[in-house]
């Protein structure tokens, strides 16, 4: 019915595909190996990068550095501070940069999400007034304006 | 052939559980750093030293407020968070409970062991959480520092050490 060279031919190209197929097999398990193992790195440098730029952490920072600066400084400073990060965050939530930073007494709060906010409280008993810094070159700081002492009659 | 087919998909199994295991200890080790927070009790108890300092006293000379004519006087302490520009208001969770203490002592400079003259304001049960740190250091007490320099006021040379200790624990320590 067949003659050799063609039973031999059958065969061989039998084998021929067998071989090209696990080939492709191979090959795409290695893919699939590749692209999981990238997914993973992937996943994890965004949870690391998510992690320290949370509301929650980001308001706790600036509330504890406003804090501080007040704490240290005299009457008559005026402190600019970068919240370039804390306005991003603000208002992909929804609030004016005017709005996030707030003092009561000698109490500074820190609101960056709809949340209540972070509040930390100084010791320095100085006038302080904070409001957005109008200067086009550092839109995105705050000024930090120390006036006198207060006066306790 | 089949042996080496085998050896491989374990190897990627293999090779997943540790990737797995790397992540779970990434993940807590991320979790546990950003879950606690900045602990910047020192950073204010020094420049709380660094206010009291500067109101006691200026370019090396004690301020005279401190003196009447038979020696340290009574009222300048009375009123020295005013006198001092210090405000020890706090946050409303520890409404009642002062966060706050500081003790300065003069000791005259040609005797440092006995004090000659103190001052103290703020809660000062806080002491005790200061003195059990001596030898090993607690995260959950309160946080302290002391520091000295000397002053002249005309007449005498004194030493003047400062201790101010801060609690806010809720809000500094996890």
């Amino acid at each position: 019915m067949f003659k050799k060279a063609e039973v031999n031919f059958a065969i061989f190209h039998f084998i021929k595909m067998k071989k090209r197929n696990k080939k492709a097999a191979i090959l795409m398990e290695n893919v699939i190996f590749i692209i999981l193992n990238i997914l993973f790195i992937t996943i994890l440098i965004l949870f690391l990068l998510k992690q320290g730029q949370g509301a929650v952490l980001l308001e706790q920072s600036y509330a504890k550095q406003i804090a501080l600066l007040i704490d240290s400084a005299k009457p008559g400073m005026t402190i600019i501070l970068d919240m370039d990060k804390a306005k991003d965050l603000a208002e992909k939530n929804g609030l004016e940069f005017k709005d996030i930073v707030t003092k009561t007494n000698t109490i500074i709060t820190v609101r960056l999400s709809t949340s209540g906010g972070y509040s930390y409280s100084y010791f320095n008993d100085v006038n302080v007034s904070l409001y957005p810094n109008g200067d086009p070159e550092n839109i995105n700081s705050y000024v930090i304006k120390v006036n006198e002492y207060n006066q306790n009659d | 052939m089949i042996n080496k087919k085998g050896g491989g998909k374990l190897m990627a199994m293999y090779w997943f559980v540790i990737l797995m295991i790397v992540a779970g200890g990434i993940f807590a080790m991320v979790y546990s750093f950003y879950q606690h927070p900045y602990d910047v009790r020192e950073l204010e108890a020094e420049m709380m030293i660094n206010q009291i300092a500067d109101c006691l006293s200026s370019k090396g000379e004690l301020n005279l407020e401190l003196f009447n004519e038979e020696g340290f006087s009574e009222e300048f302490p009375e009123n020295f968070l005013e006198n001092c520009h210090l405000n020890f208001e706090v946050e409303e969770v520890w409404e009642g409970e002062p966060q706050y203490y500081f003790r300065i002592d003069f000791y005259n400079a040609i005797n440092l062991e006995n004090s000659v003259f103190e001052i103290s304001k703020g809660n000062s049960n806080l002491v005790a959480d200061w003195n059990i740190q001596e030898e090993k250091e607690y995260k959950r007490t309160a946080k302290g520092v002391e520091d000295s320099f000397f002053s002249f006021n005309g007449e005498d040379m004194y030493l003047i050490k400062i201790l101010t200790i801060i609690k806010k624990t809720e809000k500094n320590v996890k």
